[in-house]
């Protein structure tokens, strides 16, 4: 079995919110409205519109890893939603081969009352497994979460990091091509770090295509070999990581201007 | 395994598109029925985690307010008991049906915005998870149908395929009008508020558990009243009665009307469901 080659193709993507406020959320009249971040503009209804990401072509083949980085409100993760699948683009067309997982929100699926066990597989149904594929790998997954008897507690008494442990575990033990990932992963604590470490570059042997996005060099420079920026929901060109530095350099040249 | 997915989303390209990938979203949900089935089961299973009964409870408190209002109003206005007592059970179970799945209808997106802000799951999915979840109540309401039916010595006229058939009738109307009432709620939050008060008053204008004198379809409040045909058309079979012509005429036409027009919004308004939430 070998279909087409895992690929992400981004066309002259445009994405726009309306914006629906507090007033316009009940039947009332639609007031004047307030928003932060992207560009704003009026549709030709009249209502506000924020463009989110704008015209943004990319171009991923498989092994490429993509560091996405830009300021709060830049559209990095409306880019990520839109590759997830769960935003459709306004303009523009965006093709992907292969199966997807995007680690975007650690409250995907997510049931506080539930206990961790239940929650497992109800994010593995989510995320395309089928219930007899969880029960085989139930625990393996219990057990790369390190989370042991509060497994069985509800989520509610997680505290973020062991929530974003479950999280990741469900995540990556789905099998997939393109990862796009958000970044959360920092919530971890040092020994989740490492596993995480060792799980990312698994995936990351089988060949796919990774997308995160992050504000931490750091991080980018550790598992992406390229880098794109954005900025007010345009993006740069794709470029290879060592010219991260060049990147950062004309963002705070732009900054300063 | 499966071989490599392939996913395309692309801007607006006219109305055709637009409903081919309504469709497209249609057909990928009945392709995972399985997963809306198992969020329906973790939505009860979640719902009565810690409580001994379960989904009984609603069975028990429906079963004593069959019980009061059953006597009460037999008593009243002098019925018999046992023709009474299994028309008001009926009544009530298969109106839990209909007014839950049309409320609980409000908060399909709603609920779900979390998963449909970072997932490419058809949307579909969640108006089934709404649709099952209410199935599986009905299941256990079921014991009710059945005890009554026996103990009044009612089973024997009990016309069940006819039952069935209604049933489906019944599923085909409140599924479109769930899923309308989900897309509304996703855009005005106050829409549920004004579904619950359509409902009540309806449960009063319908004749849940009061009985119309004379021949029903001459009265315009029930000839007219959607809600009223959904529940004969199950109940009547279920108590050995016939049901008129048309009662089946109606349900069906309103079933093809409302879906046509309910899936051509949606197909409309698709892409924009996600942000509105």
């Amino acid at each position: 079995m070998k279909g087409p080659e895992v690929s992400i193709k981004v066309t002259d993507l445009t994405l726009r919110f309306p914006v629906y406020g507090v007033d316009s959320k009940s039947l009332k009249k639609h007031l004047a409205r307030i928003t932060v971040g992207g560009q704003l503009g009026r549709n030709s209804m009249g209502a506000t519109e924020v463009t989110a990401v704008s015209k943004v072509n990319m171009e991923l083949r498989s092994g490429d890893r993509l560091g996405l980085i830009g300021h709060n409100g830049s559209g990095k993760t409306t880019l990520l939603r839109a590759l997830a699948g769960a935003y459709e683009p306004d303009e523009g067309t965006i093709d992907v081969h292969g199966q997807i997982a995007a680690m975007l929100d650690l409250s995907l699926g997510i049931d506080p009352s539930a206990t961790g066990l239940d929650n497992i597989r109800l994010r593995g149904r989510i995320a395309g497994l089928s219930a007899k594929e969880i029960d085989d790998r139930l625990d393996e997954i219990a057990e790369f979460t390190g989370l042991g008897q509060f497994l069985a507690m509800p989520l509610k008494t997680y505290s973020a990091g062991m929530q974003a442990r479950l999280a990741f575990a469900v995540a990556t033990a789905v099998h997939a091509d393109v990862i796009l990932m958000d970044e959360w992963i920092a919530v971890g604590d040092a020994d989740f770090r490492k596993i995480a470490h060792k799980r990312i570059l698994e995936l990351m042997e089988r060949a796919g295509i990774l997308v995160l996005a992050s504000h931490d060099v750091e991080l980018i420079r550790l598992y992406c070999n390229k880098v794109m920026r954005m900025e007010g929901g345009v993006a740069s060109p794709i470029m290879d990581v060592k010219k991260l530095d060049e990147l950062l350099a004309d963002a705070s040249d732009a900054d300063a201007a | 395994m499966q071989s490599v997915q392939h996913m395309v989303r692309t801007g607006r390209r006219g109305p055709m598109h637009e409903f081919s990938m309504a469709f497209s979203d249609l057909g990928a949900s009945l392709q995972r029925i399985g997963l809306a089935w198992s969020l329906a089961w973790h939505d009860i299973v979640s719902r009565y985690r810690g409580s001994m009964l379960g989904p009984f409870w609603i069975t028990l408190s429906m079963g004593l307010m069959v019980a009061g209002i059953g006597f009460l109003y037999a008593n009243l206005f002098k019925i018999p008991v046992n023709e009474f007592i299994p028309y008001v059970a009926l009544g009530i179970v298969f109106w839990g049906l209909i007014s839950n799945v049309i409320l609980e209808g409000c908060g399909t997106f709603v609920q779900a915005s979390g998963i449909l802000s970072q997932t490419s799951l058809p949307m579909f999915t969640f108006v089934w998870r709404t649709i099952m979840r209410n199935v599986i109540n009905l299941a256990h309401h079921a014991v009710i149908i059945v005890g009554v039916l026996i103990f009044y010595d009612h089973w024997r006229q009990t016309n069940v395929p006819m039952g069935l058939i209604g049933l489906f009738l019944l599923m085909l109307n409140i599924s479109w009008i769930s899923l309308a009432a989900g897309m509304a709620s996703a855009r005005f939050r106050d829409i549920p508020q004004i579904v619950g008060s359509v409902i009540q008053f309806a449960m009063f204008m319908t004749p849940v558990f009061w009985l119309p004198g004379g021949r029903l379809l001459d009265h315009a409040v029930l000839l007219y009243n959607p809600f009223f045909h959904m529940l004969e058309v199950v109940r009547a079979p279920l108590l050995g009665q016939a049901v008129s012509a048309p009662t089946y005429i109606f349900l069906s036409v309103l079933a093809v009307v409302g879906w046509a027009a309910t899936f051509a919004t949606f197909a409309l308004i698709r892409r924009r469901i996600v942000h509105y939430l």
